[in-house]
């Protein structure tokens, strides 16, 4: 399967030249006891600089998996994934992944967590402060650069996850139910916020998630995923920032879950 | 809600009540002064060995066995510990054996050990580096085992060097669980040297107080007896003091 995502879908005006990813062909399996078993296979797709794409699909459906190439966690058994035109060899800092669980270091402050992300940073350490304080308010986590992560809620220390991820200033951001742990309330907000973020930074972000509204609310492009493959890359046309209530999303919600149960 | 003063104060009460009891049993007529001396002549007894420098000789004796061994036992236990926890082969080998030997008290090896090395310095040093040894190994193997997969992914985006892995991941990690393995061990070490030097030592604390009891010497006994105690107290508590240190952001 090949599928091609129209890269007019993104804004012209604010549209960034880099973080443009190209998924050719790409088959996974794992040895599960000296079983093969396939995740993913001749997955194909191609994600336009600075879009917003949510990859949709039930557990099991190798959706982390995909996500995993990108990040260079993983290998790919055959195919390519090429992040503007050079081959993904493995974890780099133009490509940030944020987990549903923070994974913050518990001894570390907030503040020191978010500092580790820019370990390979020339800069100054007084500029690299205050470039986190930054990222810190960016993310609503003022006053909490001293806190350690077992003082914060989850939603807190998801929040000081994302300012992490940002820190590197990656090309392509990528989010692995980020969101997925939080209560509904927090959730809803976190989602709020991810897209304020999308649209101040305008880098590539790529997320997967289960939620079909979050996915709809969040995305240009929605993937949906049956096990293995993909089964419909959906455009949606409503502007940003989104409404939840727009008219244009409840026939494409529909449409993604019939699909779903289909899978 | 007791105030500060209260609070140090309290742990002092049951010494003090058995203190009062004790005096009380022994002031009477007709107190068994063979058996229970006051506590006034177990303090003359004391001081009598510490004019004589006799107990600084034991201490001396029983704390350089302690750290010797304790140094020897735990080092292994560390580097065991990493093993078992690294490596698949070292575990499938050494695991079942490893978890039933710790079964056997450190006492329990005594006349195995006398037989083995002699009543001199070596048994007894084996018998404190034994004790060391398995608290410091299980806690190392657990605390190598705890770097979760999920920190090493993170230290892998970023692109850590293996330094600064060491430094904030993999130290911050063990070191905590590690620490209290080397309290554990360093406190069953001593326990069990007491109890060496009492079967076989030719000085020492336990030796000390082996001698005054076949002198009928109570107070020394009991001048040993609250020594070791101490003793063992003041280790606990200072691996609890800088383990406390070490990881306030548990706490903090």
């Amino acid at each position: 399967m090949n599928a091609i995502i129209d890269p007019r879908s993104v804004q012209a005006d604010s549209a960034p030249h880099t973080g443009g990813l190209a998924i050719r062909h790409v088959d996974k399996s794992f040895d599960i006891d000296g079983r093969k078993l396939s995740v993913l296979e001749d997955v194909s797709l191609t994600i336009a600089p600075g879009q917003f794409v949510s990859i949709v699909g039930a557990s099991g459906c190798g959706k982390s998996t995909l996500l995993r190439l990108i990040a260079g966690l993983e290998r790919q058994n055959r195919g390519d994934i090429l992040l503007d035109g050079v081959p993904v060899a493995g974890p780099g800092l133009d490509r940030g992944l944020i987990f549903q669980d923070h994974r913050l270091f518990p001894w570390l402050t907030v503040e020191q967590n978010v500092l580790l992300a820019l370990s390979n940073s020339d800069e100054a350490a007084a500029d690299k402060r205050v470039r986190v304080a930054s990222l810190l308010t960016l993310v609503g986590l003022d006053g909490f650069a001293q806190a350690f992560p077992h003082q914060l809620s989850g939603g807190m220390a998801q929040r000081a996850a994302i300012a992490r991820a940002l820190a590197p200033e990656p090309q392509v951001l990528l989010l692995d139910e980020p969101l997925g742990a939080l209560d509904a309330l927090t959730r809803l907000r976190l989602q709020s916020e991810l897209q304020r973020i999308w649209l101040t930074r305008r880098s590539t972000m790529i997320m997967v998630t289960h939620d079909v509204d979050e996915a709809l609310f969040l995305g240009d492009v929605i993937v949906v995923m049956q096990p293995g493959r993909i089964a419909r890359i959906l455009h949606v046309p409503a502007p940003h920032p989104r409404d939840r209530a727009d008219p244009s999303l409840a026939p494409l919600k529909a449409e993604i879950l019939s699909l779903l149960h289909a899978g | 809600m007791p105030s500060i003063l209260h609070r140090r104060l309290l742990p002092l009460v049951v010494p003090g009540l058995i203190l009062a009891a004790w005096i009380g049993a022994t002031s009477g007529e007709g107190a068994p002064l063979q058996v229970l001396v006051p506590p006034s002549a177990v303090i003359d007894g004391f001081n009598e060995l510490l004019s004589s420098g006799e107990l600084a000789d034991h201490l001396r004796a029983s704390l350089w066995r302690l750290l010797t061994g304790f140094a020897i036992g735990a080092s292994l236990g560390l580097g065991f510990g990493i093993l078992l926890a690294r490596s698949a082969l070292v575990a499938a080998y050494t695991g079942p054996f490893f978890q039933a030997v710790r079964q056997v008290p450190s006492i329990a090896f005594l006349p195995m050990l006398i037989l083995l090395l002699g009543v001199d310095e070596g048994f007894k040093l084996a018998i404190v580096a034994k004790a060391a040894f398995f608290p410091v190994a299980l806690a190392t193997h657990d605390g190598v085992k705890g770097i979760s997969k999920g920190w090493l992914e993170v230290a892998a985006i970023y692109r850590l060097s293996p330094v600064r892995v060491l430094l904030r991941l993999i130290l911050p990690a063990t070191v905590p669980p590690v620490l209290t393995g080397l309290r554990l061990g360093l406190t069953r070490a001593w326990i069990v040297l007491v109890a060496a030097e009492l079967m076989a030592a030719e000085n020492g604390i336990g030796q000390m107080m082996e001698m005054g009891r076949q002198m009928f010497r109570i107070d020394t006994v009991m001048v040993g007896v609250a020594l070791t105690g101490l003793i063992g107290f003041a280790l606990d508590q200072g691996f609890r003091l800088a383990e406390r240190r070490l990881v306030r952001w548990k706490t903090a």
